[in-house]
């Protein structure tokens, strides 16, 4: 009876110390989920800040958190910014003061006597120091010239210094302790007694100077005890086995479990599906390698192992906890541990978690604890390969004793180290004017100070604050252009009193950088025309099927779970003939489909094949001449595509859904959306005849990101149909009626129309221009040349920033030039994207009009003259605006900064993997991020709001919204206000607003963008465009 | 001027174009002078047109003339007559030679012209480029050889510039780790390409085709060997075409090669590089006749080759290898039918299958687009990949035979195991001897070099 109970205590005490562990595993996987890239199935790609999870942390911190746990850069490499400071693009006076404000009261700390600590930092950024390995190091010293002559950027006035030094250091010399120093101290006094050493011959004390300099720092470092770093130890077996041996496990490891991932999460690529895919990953596993006999020699234990597992029906939970016995891993490393093991292939095991958590729509879904099942893989494959790599290098130590044996080794790095701290520090010395005697006098302890001070500022440290400057350079260019442009404009008014008559159209356009120079040019082309910034999605969250699509797709913010459908039809005229279409399309997708798997397989090769010559046709026509291939190719799709179709926009039924009667919106709803858009802007007066909505999507060819280009308020999608929804629901007569009775009239001469917008080859295409009245026909064929004349003009905008085409000679040319890349296969970079994107304004037009922005502004429209005193509508537009431009921002900054860390690398060698995400080859780590080709021409700069608005109000709704709250105080994003009073402008820094001391210096004037554009490839300074009438003239020979 | 001399003149100038292509890439490369992109594009364009023009123009006038063989001499360029020895440089244009030269032109040109806008900005271009024109150059030689030296010149460039592209993200490991495999192969392969060189040599005295296979022209020709001599030299023939068309047992390599820019991927392993093999058996074709064992082997090496990359192809996941093993299979067949003796089939398979899949590599990553494309034409989600392998077979085979194709037959993993490790084994055993020795000698530790370093030096801390 004892016994029993004894035992069931003894029994229980040891389950729950296992339920213990295995919670704390279970932890310890959901907090490293966390650091896995967050990217989902690449077809919705979707921006978002790389360094999500590290949010929480300031900014610097968070970077160079994930910096040691990634492996990333956290800023641009040092040599980069010391270009941009030789260029002027970082300025010395904006470096002098981040770094004052970055020490503030520790700044004039004296250091050993011999500097401040600010004045060591900043000759620490001003001048490069040379750096090298040992080798390097003492080819620099005993070959080269650095102890013959002075480095050039020295100034006479130092060079006379340390010379004067170096002579009072002979002068005074006492006995050394450093045999070296007093030998050649002796020498050089012996050779000015023998007269080739001449006191008055300036240069020929170059050398013993530089000499003498060199050995006495090179002493000094030799005097101060080795620093011994906070060395991280080495916690995966992996780590310790590979310093060991020189082989890495994961080279093996990782060859199975990318080619197991990858059949596993297979969304229809392959032929074959894995065996017992349905039965989950762990199962899956199991059943394909317990049988068989592996040629591998590292997997010949494998099958038994996990015929062993199998029988004992272990879970993948009780298969890890096994494993990290058997490795030798204790409770506390367990976190790290698994954090470090899940980061080794972290692109695929992101692939995973996304999938089992975040894609439910897609076919084939992973099931919960997918992750779990990968970790217990991935641990028994590693301790399998790291048994066999032992045992080859006969370390004859079971896993778990080698690593506690061998979790100290480290490599010795101390000589390199000394060294190259003695070669700073003498370069130092002779930037600092730190003379031989002066050096001479300095003590142990102060050595110690100065080499710790030097420590301190390491390079990461020095990359921080070059960032911060070159951020300040662009943001104090931007709110100076901003305030000297509203007092220009202010002067201007006053000679000609602001008429408000009525706008002869009105356009509304995403919010998208990329608009905002296609509404520039717009606002040139007609002045009397005004433009409005809304979110892409135009506040109709909805699934959507076009005409010729299969299934809904979600179009508006990622963040918003839509509850409504809208269904494009063919009009009902046509509805036989589109019947027909689609019956056809459908007989020619079945073929295409059996052609595609055919070609790979061996009958339906071997015919594909033997017919394949008529394939050189399309192949070279679409390579040599894309723009003919892409329209001809239109021209046959046209066949299969119906002409004329409508929205289904009303709903039928009380509730939405995506069955017959259920599609659509009621009529409240559409009063509710239009009148929140409208609300929104600020356009509830003075509404013009013609309104515009464009929506915008992006076409490119051969590109597995094409979905990153499209816009970001449509999750990945077109907006189009949103813009033509909007429109419909906009134009209903009883939307009207409703809204009238809220307050907000909207003429009844006022037509909508929705429209969309190709960044990639600035098409422009209009919807149910049938339903235009009668008397408004002439006014919309005006404002559409108007239009398409801007989509000109933006094109030729957008050439001068590919390398590849030579300013067009005529915004015909340049329309040309876009239309050819949209359809070309060759081009990866069919447009720029968002790069460059750096700033996004809130407020009204009024005040950002006839600023030349350089495509870099998100444009949101905003007037606070309309707002209650909450600033409800402010709030409302902050709370999707910021983490959608943070976003967007943040993935451009990290995919720019390590394009090979949080980057996707270059486009070239991607392989597109399982229809989910590309890797480099045939066998790499999944990529997510952005590709270089993308990000190439950005200007990595956290993006800077402009908000129109009081700085109170601003703080009260920071204070309500905790999400823009945490990105605003951690500095994830700038934030800045401009009064709509008296239009000052105040920065938001260290959790506080304060009052921006702009400078008077006027901004640069140009008769139009393209005069201020053409001809240059760089980021262009802000500009005033002058009176669009000039702009006409003087562009008219570019027609 | 006669028929005959303006023949040999376009037979000059069809390989003239692609030699002053690479020699001005390559002397721009290695005096840094780098011609800008345009230029490269241009001059690119330009040779291609003109070797293509006068290729064509050969077609032509050997159409007219009813001509089919046309031996174009470039004359002994090494003779030494004591040891035997002579390098003879002699093309020929005939039924077989001037297809593949056209396609050769066709194919490279197009993805001349793709690669220009492709790589544009990359820092390798340069690279790109000047392995581009040794590979049309080597391609081009290979295609119009008359002797087998000739064949070995322009198969060497192919595989010299093939090795430097799989390798050319070389910041990478895996492109360099499965170049230097990739060169590997080829070695062993052109080692036996080699061997069989000197057979002939010793044979028939002369590496000539001509010699070798009879008078007539290709594919009539009928060589003058034994039945036993053609099985030896063939055989050495079948190793070498093994090793560049990726055949059993040599097809491990095959998708590795993806390692490159896309548009390499698509000339050098889907199209050209990858025939060049097949090409080669054609071209010794008579020799096949004199052997039913030799022309035994070759069908069965093909169709199991075929087979092998058949199933080999329907559980890749990614797009390029799931590719590379479509080509394979057709590879094998090709080399099948060159078996069975059908050679004008095999010839226009060849041309078909190179095009067929340049277009689809070239294509590759607009995979995601397609899917959706198709999916939206159905109007459904695509016919589900049902696990296709015949259901009679039980489930244990099935999943064996899904683990054989998804190991890809474990060829890799046996050339390591069995022929790899095994040799890397004996020379470190050696070299473990010799040190040992010389560290007796010495009396102390005597190579300071072998001692391991495990740190590797990055410029600057992430």
């Amino acid at each position: 009876m004892r016994s029993v109970i004894g035992d069931g205590r003894v029994e229980s005490n040891g389950a729950r110390s296992l339920d213990d562990r295995q919670r704390s595993i279970a932890d310890a996987i959901g907090h490293a989920a966390h650091l896995l890239p967050a990217q989902g199935p690449i077809t919705t790609f979707v921006h978002h800040n790389t360094l999500h999870a590290f949010e929480g942390l300031p900014f610097e911190e968070a970077l160079d958190r994930a910096a040691a746990t990634f492996g990333c850069h956290p800023y641009l490499r040092e040599e980069r910014y010391r270009e941009e400071l030789d260029s002027g693009r970082i300025q010395i006076g904006d470096l002098a003061d981040v770094l004052r404000c970055d020490l503030l009261d520790r700044a004039d700390e004296n250091i050993a006597g011999l500097t401040t600590r600010y004045e060591l930092r900043f000759a620490m950024l001003r001048f490069p120091l040379r750096s090298g390995n040992d080798a390097e190091l003492r080819w620099l010293i005993d070959e080269a010239d650095a102890l013959r002559t002075f480095s050039t950027d020295i100034p006479t006035a130092t060079r006379q210094l340390l010379r004067k030094g170096t002579r009072n250091w002979l002068a005074s010399t006492i006995v050394d302790d450093d045999d070296g120093l007093n030998q050649l101290a002796e020498t050089l006094k012996l050779r000015m007694r023998s007269g080739t050493l001449d006191q008055s011959d300036d240069a020929s004390w170059d050398a013993p100077t530089l000499e003498v300099l060199w050995r006495l720092c090179h002493r000094g470092v030799e005097l101060v005890p080795p620093m011994t770093g906070p060395q991280k130890p080495a916690i995966r077996l992996r780590d310790i086995v590979r310093s060991l041996t020189n082989e890495d496990s994961d080279a093996l490891v990782n060859d199975v479990l990318i080619r197991f991932c990858a059949a596993f999460l297979d969304q229809g690529i392959a032929r074959w599906r894995l065996p017992e895919r349905d039965a989950g990953f762990w199962n899956a596993f199991l059943a394909l390698y317990q049988n068989g006999k592996p040629v591998e020699s590292w997997m010949t234990d494998l099958p038994a192992e996990l015929r062993r597992i199998a029988s004992a029906k272990l879970s993948p939970m009780d298969s890890i906890c096994e494993s990290l016995d058997m490795i030798g891993i204790t409770e506390s490393q367990l976190p790290q541990f698994i954090e470090e093991t899940l980061l080794a292939l972290r692109g695929w095991a992101g692939m995973i978690w996304q999938m089992e958590t975040n894609a439910e729509w897609t076919q084939y879904p992973a099931p919960r604890g997918t992750l779990e099942a990968y970790l217990a893989v991935r641990l028994i494959l590693e301790r399998l390969a790291l048994k066999h790599i032992a045992k080859k290098a006969k370390l004859n130590t079971p896993l778990r004793e080698l690593c506690h044996q061998f979790s100290g080794t480290g490599h010795d790095a101390t000589s390199v180290g000394k060294s190259l701290c003695a070669f700073h520090l003498f370069q130092l010395a002779q930037h600092l004017e730190w003379t031989a005697d002066k050096l001479a006098r300095i003590s142990v302890g102060d050595w110690a100070t100065i080499i710790q001070e030097m420590a301190q500022f390491s390079s990461r440290e020095r990359r921080r604050v070059f960032h911060l400057a070159y951020e300040r350079r662009y943001r104090d260019q931007a709110l100076n252009a901003v305030s000297s442009h509203i007092r220009d404009q202010a002067q201007s008014r006053t000679h000609t009193s602001e008429s408000r008559a009525r706008p002869a159209y009105q356009v509304v356009c995403c919010i998208d950088e990329r608009e905002e120079s296609f509404r520039r040019h717009l606002e040139e082309i007609a002045p009397a025309c005004e433009t409005f910034g809304f979110a892409g999605f135009f506040g109709v969250a909805m699934y959507y099927r076009g005409v010729t699509e299969a299934r809904f797709h979600p179009l508006c913010p990622v963040v918003v779970k839509p509850k409504h459908y809208i269904q494009e039809d063919p009009l009902s005229t046509f509805e036989d003939a589109s019947r027909h279409q689609a019956e056809t399309r459908r007989r020619i997708g079945r073929a295409a489909h059996r052609v595609h798997l055919g070609s790979r397989t061996f009958i339906g090769g071997l015919f594909t094949s033997l017919f394949g010559a008529i394939a050189t046709m399309p192949l070279v026509m679409r390579i040599l001449f894309p723009r003919a291939a892409a329209r001809w190719m239109h021209r046959f799709g046209a066949i299969v595509r119906p002409g004329a179709t409508r929205l289904r926009v009303e709903r039928i039924e009380d509730e939405p859904g995506s069955s017959e009667g259920h599609i659509g919106y009621s009529v409240p709803e559409m009063t509710g959306i239009v009148g929140n858009v409208l609300r929104a802007m600020g356009l509830t007066r003075n509404i013009a005849q013609l309104v515009m909505f464009v929506g915008h999507g992006s076409s490119s060819m051969n590109n597995p990101h094409a979905a990153a280009y499209d816009c970001g308020a449509c999750g990945g999608g077109c907006g189009g149909p949103n813009a033509r929804a909007f429109a419909q629901m906009a134009n209903d007569p009883r939307v009207r009626q409703r809204l009238a009775a809220e307050g907000l009239a909207i003429p009844d001469d006022t037509h909508f129309v929705g429209c969309s917008h190709n960044t990639c080859d600035d098409g422009l295409t209009y919807y149910d221009l049938d339903r235009v009245p009668v008397n408004l026909r002439e006014a919309f064929s005006s404002a559409r040349n108007d239009l398409h004349e801007a989509s000109r003009r933006n094109a030729h905008e957008r050439c001068r920033r590919f390398a590849s085409a030579d300013f067009p000679q005529s915004f015909e040319a340049a329309l040309r030039h876009v239309e050819g890349r949209s359809a070309d296969l060759s081009q990866v970079r069919p447009e720029c994207g968002h790069a460059t994107n750096a700033l996004c304004f809130v407020g009204r037009r009024a005040w950002s009009r006839g600023l030349f922005l350089d495509r870099r502004a998100f444009l949101t429209s905003y007037d606070p003259t309309t707002d209650d005193e909450r600033a409800s509508l402010l709030g409302g537009l902050l709370n999707a605006v910021v983490p959608v431009c943070a976003g967007i921002n943040l993935e451009y900054f990290f995919s720019y900064v390590d394009s090979n860390g949080y980057g996707c690398g270059t486009k070239l060698p991607h392989n597109i993997t399982s229809l989910l995400g590309v890797m480099d080859g045939p066998l790499s780590d999944l990529r997510p991020g952005l590709p270089w080709q993308m990000v190439e021409i950005h200007d990595p700069v956290r993006i800077l709001f402009l908000i129109e608005t009081a700085p109170a109000t601003l703080t009260r709704i920071l204070d309500s919204a905790p999400s823009i709250a945490q990105l605003v105080r951690h500095r994830w994003v700038q934030l800045a206000t401009l009064d709509p009073n008296d239009a000052s402008i105040h920065l938001f820094q260290n959790d506080r607003f304060v009052p921006l001391d702009s400078s008077d210096a006027p901004l640069p004037t140009a008769t139009s963008s393209t005069a201020w554009y053409d001809g240059k490839r760089e980021h262009l300074p802000f500009a005033r465009i002058a009176g669009s009438h000039a702009a006409r003239r003087s562009t008219e020979k570019l027609r | 001027m006669n028929v005959d001399e303006v023949l040999q003149w376009l037979g000059r100038l069809v390989v003239i174009p692609p030699a002053i292509l690479l020699l001005v890439l390559g002397l721009s490369a290695i005096f840094r002078r780098p011609l800008n992109e345009r230029r490269v594009g241009r001059l690119t364009a330009g040779c291609v047109m003109s070797g293509l023009a006068c290729a064509a123009a050969v077609l032509g006038v050997m159409l007219i003339t009813g001509e089919r063989h046309v031996p174009v001499e470039f004359g002994h360029w090494v003779v030494i007559p004591e040891e035997h020895f002579h390098f003879h440089l002699k093309l020929i244009f005939d039924r077989l030679s001037v297809p593949f030269v056209i396609l050769s032109f066709v194919l490279v040109g197009t993805i001349g012209a793709f690669a220009n806008r492709y790589l544009h900005r990359e820092p390798g271009y340069d690279r790109f480029f000047v392995c581009f024109a040794m590979f049309l150059l080597g391609m081009i030689v290979a295609s119009v050889a008359g002797t087998i030296e000739t064949l070995f010149l322009g198969w060497e460039l192919v595989g010299l510039s093939s090795a430097l592209l799989v390798a050319f993200f070389h910041d990478r490991s895996n492109p360099v780790i499965n170049g230097l495999r990739i060169w590997s192969i080829y070695r062993i392969a052109d080692a036996a390409f080699l061997v069989a060189a000197v057979v002939l040599h010793r044979l028939t005295g002369a590496g000539d085709f001509e010699g070798l296979m009879g008078t007539g022209a290709w594919p009539l020709g009928a060589a003058a060997l034994t039945s036993q001599q053609a099985l030896i030299v063939g055989l050495l023939l079948l190793f070498a075409a093994a090793g560049k068309s990726a055949l059993l047992p040599f097809s491990g390599w095959l998708p590795r090669a993806m390692e490159g820019p896309t548009p390499s991927s698509a000339v050098f392993y889907g199209a050209l590089s990858v025939h060049l093999g097949a090409f080669l058996l054609l071209r010794v074709s008579p020799i096949l006749e004199l052997s039913g064992a030799l022309s035994a082997t070759v069908v069965v090496l093909g169709l199991a080759s075929a087979l092998f990359g058949a199933m080999a192809a329907r559980v890749q996941s990614d797009a390029k290898t799931a590719l590379a093993f479509a080509s394979l299979t057709q590879v094998g067949i090709i080399t099948a039918e060159i078996g069975f003796g059908l050679r004008y089939i095999a010839l226009v398979h060849i041309i078909g299958h190179a095009c067929l899949r340049t277009l689809q590599l070239l294509r590759a990553p607009s995979m995601l687009h397609d899917y959706h494309r198709i999916e939206n034409a159905i109007g459904d989600h695509l016919p589900e990949g049902s696990s296709g392998i015949p259901g009679w077979i039980p489930r244990v085979g099935q999943s064996s035979i899904y683990r054989f194709s998804f190991e890809r037959g474990h060829l890799d993993a046996m050339l390591d195991r069995f022929i790899v490790s095994p040799f890397v084994a004996i020379f470190r055993l050696c070299d473990e001897w010799e040190q040992h020795w010389t560290d007796f000698l010495t009396g102390g530790p005597s190579r300071e070099f072998s001692a391991r370093t495990t740190t590797t030096e990055t410029a600057e801390e992430p």
